[in-house]
């Protein structure tokens, strides 16, 4: 009965597909666009078509893109920084989520409305002052730079959707847990995280999509290629290849490619987790 | 068991990392810019006290009032372009179905997911006079190269990109939201010799209409806090034409060197995000 109605009163199908497939063209189209270029030569560039036939393929591209952009260095920091900062920002929100919602004490709601005001804070109205905190104390330029605001400006999100999961669910398992003699560590360590697998999984993505693109606060911090990440192989990279356009292609293309991998990979969870993540936050 | 839940010592442990990180990262930065908002530091050497001076001064900056005037367009853009078309995109997955959904879907969304580094720099390209993408496409239909990023044209042009970028974030949240719709309201409602048009403005949209808020909330939110893409971009310029609120505290501190100045604006940027989303938040909730 559902298909009968639906093919009697549906727009046309090939008005949907039109539609459509418009919106995806303005979408991919400069990727496609960037794609296609970063396999061609220089000279190639000057041309009134939108798309070419690269005369001969230019492999080489790449090589130069992944050599002289730091592309390795700066790929593993970018994931050594976002590993750290997921992972501590996974057990903090836990923890906070069981203090706040589980324990008894006076000034819970208060500790979570303080750590929830993170969400409305401007990340970027801390840029100054954190630079001239991280100068005075000469973590200015480590690891800590990055790692300290990612963290702390992904908690809140982390503890609000940590807590409203830990609120909807019932208390009894914990209660069989702790009158059988778990204690609070063991409890959340081996009882409650398990069951909120589904939750954490939307924190790991927030918290990564948040971190993995970051770009302003690690340029503000950072100044030597140590803990540089992913970002920073396009930027150095167009000031040294000026010129040369192609190459410039072949390494935006590279720097995105892991951040789309991850996507095919994951497409499902992300899009759970934006949806939840923008409904909670 | 009550006794476990009142424990101080294990509380303490759970709670006080999240504390310090806050405190560290968000309050202690806050507060610091607010004693530095009142001084004519430039980031080395002596600075004094100078009252309310820094303050006078920005409610008198043109920049930073263009700067919000551009939020403000930014906003118009998410809202009035970009949303009643990710509305719509959002229904016509729904109503397409099967693996065309779920491409689509990923396909909209590919831009969101790559970096504002990666988007700048192409878009940089994209409107590049000479080989640029939009110049090839004006060529193509007879007009001429134009300077996309010039004066009077480069706030557009930007707002161009942003807009595209964000598109797929926005048109996911709505997409949860139709999929939430009880697909029996459709079918009821087709009985009832309802035609599609009738369905999207009497069914899909009022039932949208919570999401609709909470999306809306997070364009007009975003818009304050832009920042990445539009310093990777134009650097705030030409002039300061282009210019954000955080690109221009940013331009201030960092290359003016004017430290306590950009401190005020940051001061002043904390205080327009905390009573937009709480404006946002109460205006909302009352007629929710």
């Amino acid at each position: 009965m559902t298909d009968k109605i639906k093919t009697k009163f549906s727009l046309g199908r090939g008005i949907i597909w039109v539609a459509l497939t418009l919106f995806s063209a303005v979408q991919l189209f400069p990727l496609i666009w960037l794609i296609d270029f970063s396999f061609a030569s220089n000279t190639e560039f000057f041309t009134s078509n939108l798309l070419i036939i690269p005369r001969e393929i230019q492999w080489g591209n790449y090589p130069k893109a992944f050599t002289d952009g730091h592309f390795l260095l700066y790929l593993k920091n970018s994931l050594v920084v976002n590993t750290l900062a997921v992972a501590i920002v996974l057990a903090l929100s836990i923890c906070s989520a069981y203090a706040v919602t589980r324990m008894r004490w006076k000034f819970s709601q208060t500790a979570k409305n303080i750590i929830l005001l993170g969400m409305m804070i401007p990340i970027h109205a801390t840029l100054i002052p954190n630079y001239m905190i991280y100068d005075f104390l000469g973590v200015r330029d480590t690891l800590w730079s990055l790692l300290l605001p990612y963290v702390a400006f992904s908690l809140p999100q982390g503890l609000f959707l940590a807590a409203s999961y830990m609120e909807s669910v019932s208390k009894e398992i914990e209660e069989a847990a702790i009158i059988d003699g778990c204690g609070t560590f063991r409890l959340l360590g081996s009882v409650i995280t398990p069951m909120m697998k589904s939750s954490l999984i939307t924190v790991v993505i927030m918290t990564y999509l948040n971190n993995w693109n970051e770009f302003m606060m690690a340029s503000t911090y950072l100044s030597t290629s140590k803990w540089k990440t992913l970002p920073f192989s396009i930027l150095e990279f167009t000031g040294q290849y000026r010129a040369n356009a192609a190459v410039q292609f072949a390494v935006m293309t590279l720097t995105a490619a892991p951040a789309i991998l991850i996507y095919v990979l994951l497409s499902k969870h992300i899009t759970k987790g934006v949806s939840m993540g923008a409904v909670k936050g | 068991m009550e006794k476990m839940l009142r424990d101080k010592r294990v509380i303490a442990i759970l709670i006080a990392p999240s504390l310090i990180a806050f405190v560290f990262a968000v309050l202690a930065p806050i507060l610091l810019s607010f004693v530095y908002s009142f001084t004519n530091s430039s980031g080395i050497g002596r600075f004094t006290f100078v009252g309310f001076e820094n303050y006078s001064a920005l409610a008198k900056d043109k920049a930073f009032w263009n700067a919000l005037l551009n939020s403000a367009l930014l906003a118009a853009g998410f809202i009035l372009i970009q949303h009643p078309i990710a509305i719509f995109a959002a229904w016509l997955l729904d109503r397409i179905g099967g693996r065309a959904e779920t491409f689509f879907k990923s396909a909209y969304f590919v831009p969101n997911i790559i970096s504002s580094a990666v988007i700048a720099t192409l878009w940089k390209y994209v409107y590049n006079t000479n080989f640029g993408l939009f110049n090839v496409i004006a060529r193509f239909f007879g007009g001429e190269g134009v300077n996309w990023l010039g004066t009077g044209r480069a706030i557009w042009s930007v707002l161009i990109v942003l807009v595209w970028h964000g598109f797929g974030w926005g048109m996911l949240i709505y997409y949860t939201g139709v999929k939430n719709i009880d697909p029996v309201l459709y079918e009821a409602a087709a009985i009832d010799g309802c035609d599609d048009k009738k369905m999207f403005f009497a069914i899909t949209l009022p039932l949208m209409r919570p999401v609709i808020q909470v999306n809306v909330t997070l364009a007009l939110i975003s818009a304050l806090k832009q920042m990445e893409t539009v310093y990777l971009l134009t650097k705030g310029g030409p002039g300061n034409e282009t210019q954000f609120v955080a690109t221009y505290l940013y331009k201030q501190a960092f290359q003016s060197g004017n430290y306590g100045y950009g401190n005020t604006i940051s001061v002043v940027f904390v205080i327009i995000c905390l009573l937009t989303t709480l404006f946002l938040n109460r205006l909302f909730r009352r007629e929710g």
